[in-house]
């Protein structure tokens, strides 16, 4: 009996763990298959119609398919930005290991406050508006760039510390170019901290709500978060339209996930124990 | 002796390399950081600004709602940052123990990392309905009258953390698991046949050894709750009226008043609390770290 | 012919001096080994005759060519890691074709100097492998094979050896030798252990604190060291050296003799010491004597030698094998 006990206490922890975590989530399904009266009753019960296709295409037709204009926004921007942010920040994580300059020490402390620091907001706008950058998608991705490009360039430098120097050497004898040394041997050998990178940054861009609130506000440029927002004041006596459109929110993090979790894994914990 | 070469190598490592990216960090966030100290003293209409002194800091801290917003940021980020700190250590313990599901357990814990914090909070606003909601319903059923999550002021706050804990403990779980598996197992053999019980064990043995873990949960957690918008405007838009109200979100209602200027001054002061809480901490850190 | 000119090389990082002031000639075709201990300066030696590192001042001359400033691909060298280097995401193929495809050679060309190169390591049958793939040994060659294409003036090898186990060292010893041989090209070799300098050298180069201490033939070295540095590092077992009343009597400052040029004998002769302890190899035995005139004395002798610890004998020298060094 007394062998047991810690793995019945263990259990029943673990349990309440499970259903404390999973519950919202069944919460969130089955409320977004229910008929609007249903749903407006908030409670835990099955649906008696099973209504996920309606509620699907009405969240979708909903304000001029604008659910549709936000997927492909947010598409846009986070391809755009994660791509951009890839190789920017492999190649200043890159110089940042190998070579020992003084502008290390600068490059160290704008790593840090880009860490750190909140955005100074207003200001950022002001200049958006000044460059004719204010209220579009490449001003959201050079934001979303400006704004991510630390975490990213920090995962790149700790990775790239475990590739010898020698390889960098024996390239240099074969006559590559700096360049070459970088695009030819070094990238392709970051191959596991780039998929990290772009799983990671994909979701932290995807899911980000407060600057597009910020600098991309208005119906065209609209993303997927600010949707979800604009419902919740518009929904209130929708509830199984409002929680469909959580559903299609939660979906693609959760596809990423199941594919690649072991680089998530990693990611977060490698950029988190140095950070 | 040493001359200097007629023509100096070229290094294979060239300093362009940092330039596209130092260009985009400068411009959109670097120089907006540094203008914000000017903007921060003026009354600014984002066409002119006039100068007014140190106003705009004697406003934020003169107005009760505007304090109350940088007392409830303080008590957001150490409530939240604690919770995640001890929930994630203990989870973490039990999540590497010999345990049944334990992969699928990991995964359950860490999911709401990645998910939408506008449709998290949207759902749990929703669950926390005083009358209506799955949290007070079922409360009921166990014969608890549960509280107004989030309409009763002095506990809106709280609910909204409790919510970022549940949203984020998941995170601090991952890093304590990554620092557990680092402590060699040879440490538990040894302190077993010295005779330490499970519980010495883990006082004697985990906590000091997974220190550098605790550390990042600790200071990420704080940077993340002084920070925090997101969460708290989709739940209670700093509700109700200021109680559950911090900085990040004065500076949202300011910035959307049309007070650039004071809303740009609630920035400047979110940046010194940042640093004169991360900065001492990161350094005391640092010095146990030196004299252990 | 000489193909490599040293000249007044030193190199210093900031304060510190570690190269402090080199010349040397190599000619054509010559196997030359850089020895010394850690830290000597032969490994920085060699990455600024590959270009890795400036010197500080002085002359690099490679074939006729002031390379001093020369980029490392334009030098006219290769050279072999410590680690292979070799590039992890290529095959086999790729990585001895790298220096070549970056020069924008003709496919054929690369082709078909790859294939020769396999050849000649025997390395045909892996060429669509990658690193991974490869042993230790195997390895070795590649990173040897993308040295042979870039048909170098002078081939750098830095310590290529020391991440194999014993034996394939010893076999990998005898397949450089024999590249060397074949091949009649410039090799500069650098390691820190004497056997493979004495095994492999035309030239051992040894390198104390920054300065050359003796260039000469492994056995000529072995013979005639000029330095106690270099009497102690050639030769295994360590030359015994003395300094104190032997080397005052012998009219010298330090006075060495080897362990193999040492007789012994119940009876009588030089010194009188007691055995310490015995190292039986096999074919020779080591012998540690303690000898109360001079400290520790060790004696190489015959595998089969009568004697055991504890035994009381008498050591003398061979004489004419004696070294007396005036520093």
């Amino acid at each position: 009996m007394r062998h047991i006990r810690p793995y019945i206490t263990g259990g029943i922890t673990l349990l309440f763990a499970a259903v404390i975590f999973i519950l919202p989530f069944l919460f969130i399904a089955i409320q977004a298959m229910k008929s609007k009266s249903e749903a407006s009753r908030l409670n835990f019960s099955l649906p008696q119609e099973w209504l996920f296709w309606q509620n699907l295409i009405a969240v979708f037709k909903a304000r001029d398919y604008q659910l549709l204009l936000a997927y492909f926004n947010s598409t846009l921007i986070t391809v755009a930005s994660v791509s951009i942010l890839v190789i920017l920040s492999a190649m200043v994580g890159y110089i940042m290991q190998r070579r020992r300059t003084s502008w290390n020490a600068i490059a160290q402390i704008a790593l840090f406050m880009g860490l750190m620091m909140p955005p100074a907001v207003v200001p950022t706008i002001g200049l958006l508006q000044d460059l004719g950058l204010f209220k579009t998608i490449h001003g959201m991705v050079l934001i979303q760039v400006a704004y991510n490009l630390s975490f990213s360039t920090l995962l790149y430098r700790s990775f790239i510390s475990t590739i010898p120097r020698d390889l960098d050497e024996a390239a240099l004898i074969d006559g590559a170019k700096p360049w070459q040394i970088f695009f030819r041997v070094i990238l392709p050998l970051l191959k596991p901290v780039t998929v990290t990178n772009i799983v990671v940054q994909s979701i932290a861009i995807f899911n980000d709500f407060t600057n597009p609130l910020y600098y991309l506000p208005g119906k065209e440029n609209v993303t997927v978060q600010l949707t979800l927002y604009n419902f919740q004041s518009m929904y209130t006596s929708q509830y199984n339209l409002l929680f469909m459109n959580i559903l299609l929110v939660t979906i693609p993090p959760l596809i990423v996930f199941i594919f690649f979790n072991r680089q998530i894994v990693a990611g977060m914990t490698a950029g988190a124990v140095k950070g | 002796m040493a001359q200097t070469s007629p023509r100096s190598q070229k290094s294979p490592y060239p300093l362009w390399f940092f330039v596209p990216a130092a260009v985009i960090h400068g411009v959109f966030f670097l120089a907006p950081t540094v203008k914000s100290f000017w903007y921060s003293l003026t009354r600014w209409d984002l066409s002119t600004a006039e100068f007014i002194g140190l106003e705009n800091f004697r406003q934020f801290f003169s107005e009760p709602f505007l304090v109350q917003g940088l007392v409830n940021t303080l008590i957001y980020a150490v409530t939240t940052s604690g919770l995640k700190t001890v929930c994630g250590l203990l989870l973490a313990v039990l999540l590497t123990g010999n345990i049944f599901a334990r992969g699928f357990l990991r995964t359950v814990v860490f999911f709401p990392v990645l998910v939408s914090t506008i449709g998290i909070g949207i759902t749990f606003t929703v669950m926390m309905h005083p009358t209506r909601g799955i949290i007070n319903v079922a409360l009921e059923a166990l014969g608890i009258d549960g509280p107004g999550w989030l309409t009763n002021p002095s506990l809106a706050l709280f609910s909204v953390a409790l919510v970022d804990l549940w949203k984020g403990v998941g995170l601090a779980t991952l890093i304590f698991i990554a620092g557990l598996a680092a402590i060699s197992t040879d440490y538990y053999e040894a302190a077993r046949i010295d005779g330490a019980t499970r519980f010495q064990q883990f006082w004697r043995i985990t906590l000091p050894l997974v220190r550098p873990a605790t550390v990042t949960v600790v200071t990420l957690s704080l940077i993340g709750g002084l920070r925090s918008f997101d969460l708290i405007w989709a739940m209670t838009r700093g509700g109700p009226g200021f109680s559950s109200d911090v900085v990040a979100s004065v500076i949202y209602k300011q910035y959307q008043a049309g007070f650039y200027g004071l809303s740009t001054a609630g920035n400047v002061i979110l940046f010194a609390l940042i640093v004169a809480i991360i900065l001492p901490l990161t350094l005391w850190f640092n010095r146990r770290e030196v004299s252990q | 012919m000489t193909n490599l000119t040293l000249t007044q090389i030193r190199k210093a990082f900031g304060a510190l001096e570690v190269i402090k002031g080199i010349d040397l000639d190599v000619r054509s075709g010559e196997f030359v080994v850089f020895v010394g201990p850690s830290g000597c300066g032969k490994s920085t030696l060699l990455r600024m005759i590959a270009g890795l590192e400036e010197a500080s001042s002085g002359t690099i001359d490679i074939g006729g060519a002031d390379v001093t400033y020369a980029e490392p691909s334009k030098r006219g060298i290769a050279m072999v890691f410590q680690s292979y280097a070799l590039y992890p995401h290529m095959t086999v193929a790729e990585n001895i074709g790298f220096g070549l495809s970056l020069a924008r050679r003709p496919k054929a060309e690369i082709e078909a100097k790859v294939r020769a190169a396999a050849e000649t390591l025997q390395l045909t049958s892996l060429l669509d492998r990658k690193p991974k793939a490869l042993s230790g040994g195997q390895r070795q060659r590649v990173a040897i094979g993308r040295a042979i294409v870039r048909d170098p003036k002078v081939f750098l090898f830095d310590e290529p050896l020391s991440n194999l186990d014993a034996s394939l060292r010893a076999q990998m010893r005898l397949e450089i030798a024999e590249l060397h041989a074949r091949l009649k090209a410039t090799m500069i070799y650098v390691t820190h252990d004497q056997t493979e300098a004495m095994t492999m050298a035309d030239k051992i180069v040894v390198l104390n604190g920054g300065r050359i201490e003796q260039v000469g033939s492994p056995m000529e070295l072995y013979r005639n060291p000029t330095t106690p540095f270099v009497a102690g590092f050639i030769g295994s077992p360590k030359m015994n050296l003395y300094g104190g009343p032997i080397a005052e009597r012998m009219g010298c400052a330090t006075y060495g003799i080897r362990p193999e040029h040492i007789r012994l004998s119940n009876e009588a002769g030089t010194w009188q010491g007691r055995v310490r302890h015995i190292e039986r190899l096999g074919a020779d035995a080591i012998l540690y004597l303690d000898v109360p005139e001079l400290g520790e004395m060790i004696v190489r002798t015959e595998g089969e030698t009568p004697f055991s610890p504890g035994t009381i004998l008498w050591a003398s020298p061979i004489s004419g094998a004696e070294h007396k060094f005036a520093a």
